[in-house]
């Protein structure tokens, strides 16, 4: 059973409370900001539940950190919020769609208004500046795609502009003619960033973006969170790393077992929990 | 004029030739038949896959004189495709030299498509691809295994000789311009007839010219970033 707390609206996580989060009219100016949603989510594989009843929502420019010990279900709830695939109960909403209603191209449309960076390296064997501009290009016409290619056979073109702004964001604009198997793990990890803000996304998934990196790595990544968030966009961070959660999420949701036992503004599911297990889990003193 | 022991320029000239077209042929054919069969297999699970992947590793070690006697079979007057009057011509030599690599190159480039992570394609799906554009990425991703699997056709192509004996005959006009004769079929008969030398120096040019279109794939294969390591 989801602990939700007064103000926090909708479903698990919804709306801000203003006291905490950002308010979303103040950031991105101009963005007209897209809500991701899930609601009663449950999904399994061959061996049984990983998730179940799952609801939680994140709005245009906050940041939601879904905290939970590594195992708990937060990686396949993310892979469903990206329409990996479908689920096997509820829905998930962006922008009020339930996206799987969707005709395949309105799908395909909607999955593009969602940015996402994993856990693990998933850099192409190309450069950096190919990597970020990948989203950019998937999302040209055939024609404009092998016009494109044969230009690139006589020589290569400045990097685009929103090539620049999105490596600039994560610090790495210096290394964008790098090839991308020369990067450190850090290094990589803010470069698969900026291939996901490259396209201007409405909703950012990070999937525990600074597992295993250094403090610098880490300072840099979570730069690009606030930054995102200060755009409008709406962000979803997966960690279990309590302190990050902490220091850079304007509301959080508690994964246990998988399933969504409290969610609220950060402070507030930090210092005071409803849940005794929750208390326990941000305690440290419940280990999984 | 050129030449050494029976070698005369045009001679030689010619069965490097047959050679080159017979092998270049047929590798292109297999790729253009072995490339979407790697990639249909490689991306999907389905039942009875490891018993297809089975199959065509055994295919690689097909012996070649068996393919090259269902080719003559196939291909004789009498056989399902006769009509075609292909039999010892280079086209018969191009049909069994690619069901010779077509395993090789399935093989080969069906180990690099799977090799790909599976990470990356979930990359490429989450920044907006379509189900084409993560193939693509797979192709892109896998073309140092594909590139190896290309060699690897065109090695198993121009080193053959049993079946383009079979099916080619071994055929020079009077001229000394080769029909279906190739450099190995040329080093067979040199052979047969004693002339050591003369046979020698026919190896070391199809090693030349082996050597030579593997140095053209490995520089595409080397060309593109991204192989320097993953990670410090």
């Amino acid at each position: 059973m989801t602990t939700e707390r007064p103000g926090t609206g909708g479903p698990g996580v919804g709306e801000s409370d203003g006291s905490t989060a950002p308010d979303p009219a103040s950031n991105g100016a101009g963005r007209g900001g897209t809500r991701l949603a899930a609601h009663d989510l449950g999904h399994g594989f061959g061996n049984g539940a990983v998730l179940e009843d799952i609801s939680l929502a994140v709005e245009p420019g906050e940041i939601l950190a879904v905290v939970g010990p590594s195992g708990t279900g937060k990686t396949t709830l993310f892979r469903l919020l990206a329409m990996f695939e479908r689920p096997d109960e509820g829905t998930v909403e962006v922008g009020g769609d339930d996206v799987w209603d969707l005709p395949e191209a309105r799908r395909l449309a909607v999955r593009r208004r969602i940015g996402m960076a994993f856990q693990t390296r998933s850099l192409f064997s190309t450069t950096v500046e190919e990597n970020v501009s990948y989203g950019l290009r998937v999302r040209r016409s055939w024609s404009a795609r092998i016009r494109d290619a044969v230009e690139g056979l006589f020589g290569r073109d400045e990097p685009s502009d929103t090539v620049e702004k999105a490596l600039r964001t994560v610090g790495m604009f210096d290394k964008v003619d790098r090839d991308a198997g020369s990067l450190s793990a850090g290094e990589a990890q803010r470069v698969a960033i900026a291939r996901a803000l490259a396209p201007d996304p409405d909703v950012l998934l990070l999937d525990e973006p600074t597992s295993n990196l250094d403090p610098r790595n880490t300072a840099a990544i979570e730069s690009a969170m606030r930054a995102a968030r200060d755009r409008g966009i709406a962000v979803a961070l997966a960690t279990h790393d309590m302190q990050q959660a902490r220091r850079v999420s304007d509301r959080t949701a508690v994964i246990l077992g998988g399933t969504c036992i409290e969610s609220g503004p950060t402070d507030e599911v930090f210092e005071s929990p409803d849940d005794d297990r929750v208390r326990q889990f941000v305690e440290g003193k419940l280990v999984y | 004029m050129f030449a050494l022991g029976d070698l005369n320029l045009t001679y030689l000239v010619s069965i490097t030739a047959v050679s080159l077209y017979v092998s270049t042929a047929a590798v292109a054919l297999s790729a253009a038949l072995g490339l979407p069969i790697s990639l249909a297999v490689g991306f999907r699970d389905f039942y009875g896959k490891s018993v297809v992947t089975s199959v065509i590793s055994t295919g690689m070690g097909f012996p070649s004189v068996v393919v090259g006697l269902v080719v003559l079979l196939a291909l004789s007057r009498s056989g399902p495709l006769g009509t075609f009057d292909l039999l010892f011509t280079p086209e018969a030599m191009i049909l069994s030299q690619t069901i010779l690599a077509l395993p090789v190159l399935v093989s080969v480039s069906l180990s690099a498509v799977q090799s790909v992570p599976q990470d990356l394609r979930d990359a490429a799906f989450a920044a907006g691809g379509t189900s084409t554009d993560v193939a693509l990425l797979v192709v892109r991703e896998a073309r140092y295994g594909i590139v190896t699997a290309l060699l690897a056709a065109y090695g198993r192509a121009i080193s053959e000789v049993g079946s383009v004996l079979i099916v080619g005959g071994n055929i020079v006009f009077s001229d000394s311009t080769s029909f279906t004769r190739t450099l190995t079929t040329a080093i067979t008969v040199e052979a047969r007839k004693g002339n050591i030398e003369t046979g020698i120096a026919l190896g070391a040019i199809l090693l030349a010219l082996v050597l030579g279109v593997n140095a053209l794939g490995a520089r595409f294969r080397d060309r593109t970033p991204g192989r320097n390591g993953r990670g410090r």
